[in-house]
């Protein structure tokens, strides 16, 4: 699929068919988006553990559901936990040489193995990684980048997928986390129950209430060309309707039993 | 069985999803679930709605229980096999009372039909 329809296509899905298995081969592919993702350090700040539903004792699935994520782990097919690992400076030094030596950090810029020695790593990293409030803050950017990536590509597989909250200290019990992972986020995927276009795209604001050119204050200018464009290219697409959303929650409501 | 059509919960909760317009039997029954799961849970509907929150100690806040709703679904469980109800029908039940609670600001999910 062309990349800004990939864009434009993205939804969180919510009603997955459950009877459909998602081939492994197609989470594999969403696994190796996330870690072609962009990465300060070239560190592997994402970690993630995949599990397929069905596979999943049934002590297991109940003790990690909440009585706001049950929904979900019934209908997806997949879930992925997402975490950050927090030990991300390990081996830093070491990998920030490797990328001077390739020439990806290169003495154009300034790098060399004592730049990483005196000041990259020991200035920068480490003290960043001693830090609580910076190290969350660089995990989370970075597991953000590797998941935005993996989505895309569920997407692009021609699957649906969501991100959501989980219970994080029953996750952490039975899937055998440790200590040094921090929990960012389960992806549901599946195959949609719903209308994959969910009805439309969700409200978005114009581009100028959040974005701004060469100060804050001074928003950035729309060119209605790009703007039409990209309509044309599928990434900006009809927004959702709601008389028909509704009445396709209201049938899926009915095909599982769900309150409405 | 006690009316409880008049609680305000329950008038709030048929016209926000929009109950009235479904068959007088239909109507009927949605009430008679929630109203025979109320009496079995020992509170009446309000009491079922305000039972879902509790206040923190330090601020007075008041915040929707995770154990509460766990008992809710847990009870909803008992409830549906002392009916008798079983599959879809079970389901289907349980979320009669999971609507109600849902439309009076109680966020709780609980069974999925998944069979054919």
């Amino acid at each position: 699929m062309e990349f800004k329809k990939v864009v434009g296509d993205r939804r969180t899905i919510r009603y997955y068919d459950p009877s459909r298995p998602v081939e492994p081969e197609k989470v594999q592919v969403m696994l190796e988006a996330a870690n072609r993702s962009s990465r300060a350090v070239n560190a592997d700040f994402v970690k993630a553990i995949v599990c397929f539903r069905d596979e999943l004792s049934e002590d297991v699935r109940q003790r990690l559901k909440t009585p706001t994520t049950t929904v979900q782990l019934d209908l997806a097919p997949v879930v992925i936990f997402w975490y950050g690992d927090l030990t991300f400076a390990s081996g830093a030094q070491q990998r920030l040489k490797e990328l001077v030596d390739l020439g990806a950090l290169p003495v154009t810029h300034g790098w060399s193995h004592a730049y990483v020695d005196d000041v990259a790593y020991a200035q920068v990293v480490e003290p960043m990684s001693k830090d609580q409030l910076a190290s969350t803050w660089a995990v989370s950017v970075e597991c953000g980048l590797a998941i935005a990536q993996a989505m895309l590509a569920g997407v692009d597989e021609g699957l649906g997928v969501g991100l959501h909250a989980f219970e994080s200290t029953a996750a952490k019990e039975v899937l055998g986390i440790p200590d040094h992972w921090l929990p960012m986020w389960i992806l549901l995927v599946g195959y949609p129950a719903e209308d994959p276009k969910g009805g439309g795209q969700r409200p978005r604001r114009p581009l100028a209430d959040n974005f701004y050119e060469g100060r804050y204050g001074q928003p950035w200018q729309e060119i209605p060309e790009v703007t039409e464009r990209l309509k044309r290219e599928g990434m900006i697409q009809e927004p959702m309707d709601a008389e028909r959303r509704l009445a396709e929650v209201s049938k899926l409501a009915d095909r599982f039993g769900l309150p409405t | 069985m006690h009316d409880i059509s008049s609680a305000e919960s329950v008038r709030h909760w048929l016209e926000r999803a929009g109950h009235h317009d479904a068959p007088p039997e239909v109507q009927q029954h949605r009430l008679t679930v929630l109203a025979e799961f109320c009496r079995q849970f020992g509170r009446d509907p309000d009491e079922l709605v305000a039972y879902c929150f509790l206040r923190k100690r330090d601020s007075g806040q008041r915040f929707c229980s995770v154990k509460r709703r766990e008992e809710i679904n847990r009870a909803l469980d008992a409830f549906a096999a002392e009916q008798g109800w079983t599959g879809k029908e079970a389901v289907v039940n349980a979320n009669i009372v999971r609507s109600y609670l849902i439309h009076n600001g109680v966020p709780i999910q609980g069974s999925v039909w998944t069979g054919s």
